[in-house]
């Protein structure tokens, strides 16, 4: 079993402080949802794990296993076992998806044992074959004049390639319309078992039929303001993140308050 | 047939010619004008094997020579520069020095009355070559002694061709190398023009390609620079035909100590020309480069377009690079624009792939290998693009990053 422990953390961007003290433990075999307002720090909570070098912690810590994760680069972070399915994949013309993911498979393997070819086309099948997508997209160059759909279905096919043990996916329903977000939480149901733990970062509970939570967590303003079950994201939805703030009697002013007083 | 003349010079008179203009290069003590040029023959081919289409020279002499007999019996000649001019001296005399008049640099004007090997392709009216042409002239430098090359092209009327053309080194001899290629396309013609030059770090030289297109003609260039000495090279493209259009596509990686200047112009003579130059340098370690680009419309050229894109990526604190976009433009109804940048690498590109596991070695020569990747998409040849990859992942693991 893998443990991820975020304690107390706080982090800064340009000396702006975005996280406010967050807390959190999750395990392999558990299945957890980030839901919050914009501009609430969820994005970057999954950097911040994940080692993106424009994000400082200027205080807490967070363990992966017992280890912390401050020391560790963000490529060892990978090979220990996390995933980040990015919001805003990069895109590499000249670097084929194909060739960039036998590239990731070896990075975990011995050097003078890499992933036979076979071994790997077939798995590669397999996996795009869950995700319905076509053969020559991994011939074509990363993320290079994808749609935000295929992108999205690139991050998970990936993420079903590399087989971490704990994978963060952050707005992987953002974009996508309802037969691509079925095919994507498809593959993430694939992922399942005792050994995977996900943690989805979203605004809108939709995400949570296809791929249903242990664990919900409302993030605002930099914190963890509320932890439940899944019954809690379809008060989110029928409430909204003010009735929630209100109701913890928090003093946060929303991004996007005020919207339905505008209309 | 031409608006150049042509003239015969002496050396003599080549001698008092200025250097080609490289700016921002400083490369008179490489004294590229002072050449001997004595090369050996080497028995084998090294780079083309049986079922190629094309020619290999090494060093004076052809190693492999293979036409299929449909291309034969169209008229299609591909032979050494010396066989030519024994065998078809009309057809040499008609188009040597027509896209590079004699006397236009010193260095060209003694490459035109020193060389002594070389490659000569004619392909008739009307025939399409399907196979890919490979032209590859390799410099001996198991010996001492200059290489001294030249290469002429004529692409008939609505002709088509696929070309690879390879400029390589064997031996470790410090040698000095001119090598000038004259592509002539008539009218209507289509080529697509890759070029591989990767010449030893002993070896400095002087590079000249240039072509001159008829009415809607068109030129693909797409030009990889692996050399590892010092080089000057000028690519440059006369859209002397109305309609006529080329893409200049240039790739150069320069590492160690080596200093490259490269000068891609394309000149709109003809009515509604397009001309746009692509160019991609990566530089590493204290080496230097700079790419000129120039795109000039002729006085009458309405209706051209030139547009240039140049960028540079600097893997070093040490390393020097320069990106000068030039446009001269003595026609109104035009179209022109240019971009320039010097940069260092993508932090979004390597990051991402970090994440996925790849330690940063492996992940920074991916990224580097994406920075080049608008050119790569611009080769047609799925041999040509990995052969192009192979050499950029064996300079970037020689380099000392």
């Amino acid at each position: 079993m893998t443990t991820l422990e975020v304690k107390d953390l706080h982090v800064a961007i340009d000396n702006q402080e975005i996280l406010k003290g967050v807390n959190l433990v999750m395990k392999t075999g558990e299945v957890h949802a980030i839901m919050g307002p914009n501009g609430t720090g969820k994005s970057t909570l999954s950097q911040v794990i994940m080692g993106h070098p424009a994000y400082r912690i200027t205080s807490g810590e967070i363990y992966f296993d017992g280890q912390n994760l401050a020391d560790m680069a963000v490529d060892a972070r990978a090979r220990a076992g996390l995933f980040l399915a990015m919001q805003y994949p990069a895109e590499i013309q000249g670097v084929t998806n194909i060739e960039f993911m036998r590239a990731a498979i070896n990075a975990r393997r011995p050097e003078d044992d890499p992933i036979s070819v076979m071994d790997f086309i077939k798995k590669l099948d397999e996996k795009s074959a869950i995700l319905s997508m076509p053969e020559e997209m991994s011939a074509r160059y990363l993320n290079e004049g994808f749609s935000g759909g295929e992108k999205k279905r690139n991050e998970i096919l990936q993420l079903l390639m590399i087989e971490p043990k704990i994978a963060i996916l952050d707005e992987i329903d953002s974009g996508l319309d309802i037969d691509a977000l079925k095919v994507v939480a498809r593959g993430v149901n694939e992922m399942k078992s005792p050994d995977f733990g996900v943690l989805m970062i979203t605004h809108y509970q939709r995400l949570l039929d296809y791929i249903v939570p242990d664990f919900v967590h409302v993030m605002m303003d930099g914190r963890i303001v509320k932890t439940g079950g899944p019954q809690l994201a379809k008060k989110l939805e029928a409430e909204g993140y003010a009735g929630l703030r209100d109701e913890l009697g928090l003093d946060i002013v929303l991004t996007d308050e005020n919207v339905d007083a505008g209309l | 047939m031409t608006k150049y003349q042509k003239q015969d010079i002496s050396l003599t008179a080549a001698q008092q010619l200025p250097l080609p203009n490289f700016p921002k290069v400083k490369y008179a003590s490489w004294h590229l004008d002072q050449l001997m040029p004595v090369q050996k023959a080497i028995s084998n081919a090294h780079f083309l094997t049986a079922e190629d289409v094309g020619i290999e020279i090494l060093g004076t002499q052809a190693g492999h020579q293979y036409l299929p007999q449909e291309l034969i019996n169209a008229g299609v000649l591909v032979m050494s520069i010396q066989a030519a001019k024994k065998d078809y001296p009309q057809l040499v005399q008609r188009y040597l020095s027509s896209v590079i008049p004699a006397d236009q640099d010193r260095l060209s004007a003694q490459n035109l009355l020193q060389y002594n090997a070389g490659i000569f392709v004619y392909i008739p009216d009307n025939v399409v070559i399907q196979s890919l042409l490979q032209l590859v002239l390799v410099q001996n430098a198991t010996t001492t002694g200059d290489a001294v090359q030249r290469i002429l092209i004529y692409v008939g009327k609505n002709a088509q061709c696929t070309i690879l053309q390879q400029l390589r080194t064997m031996g470790e001899a410090t040698i000095k190398s001119s090598t000038v290629i004259e592509v002539f396309l008539d009218a209507g013609a289509n080529v697509q023009y890759s070029a591989i030059d990767a010449l030893s770090a002993n070896t400095s030289g002087y590079l000249n390609r240039s072509a001159l297109l008829a009415d809607n003609a068109q030129l693909n260039w797409a030009q990889a620079e692996f050399n590892r000495g010092n080089m000057v090279m000028h690519l440059d493209t006369m859209l002397s035909g109305q309609g006529a259009q080329t893409h200049a596509n240039v790739m150069a990686m320069v590492s160690q100590k080596q200093v490259q200047g490269i000068n891609t112009r394309v000149s709109n003579r003809g009515r509604h020309t397009i001309g746009h130059i692509l160019q991609r340098g990566v530089i590493l370690d204290h080496a230097a480069l700079v790419f000129n680009g120039v795109g000039n419309i002729i006085k009458g050229a309405k209706g051209a377009d030139a547009q240039q894109e140049s960028r540079i990526l600097m893997l070093s604190k040490k390393a020097r690079g320069d990106a000068n976009p030039l446009l001269l433009i003595d026609e109104s109804d035009v179209t022109a624009g240019h971009a320039a940048s010097v940069g260092r690498m993508n932090a979004a590109q390597l990051y991402y792939l970090m994440s996925r596991g790849l330690c940063e070695k492996v992940a920074r020569r991916l990224v580097i290998r994406g920075f080049m990747g608008p050119i790569l998409a611009q080769i047609p040849h799925q041999v040509v693009r990995e052969s192009i990859i192979e050499d950029i992942e064996r300079q970037l693991k020689d380099a000392h990053q």
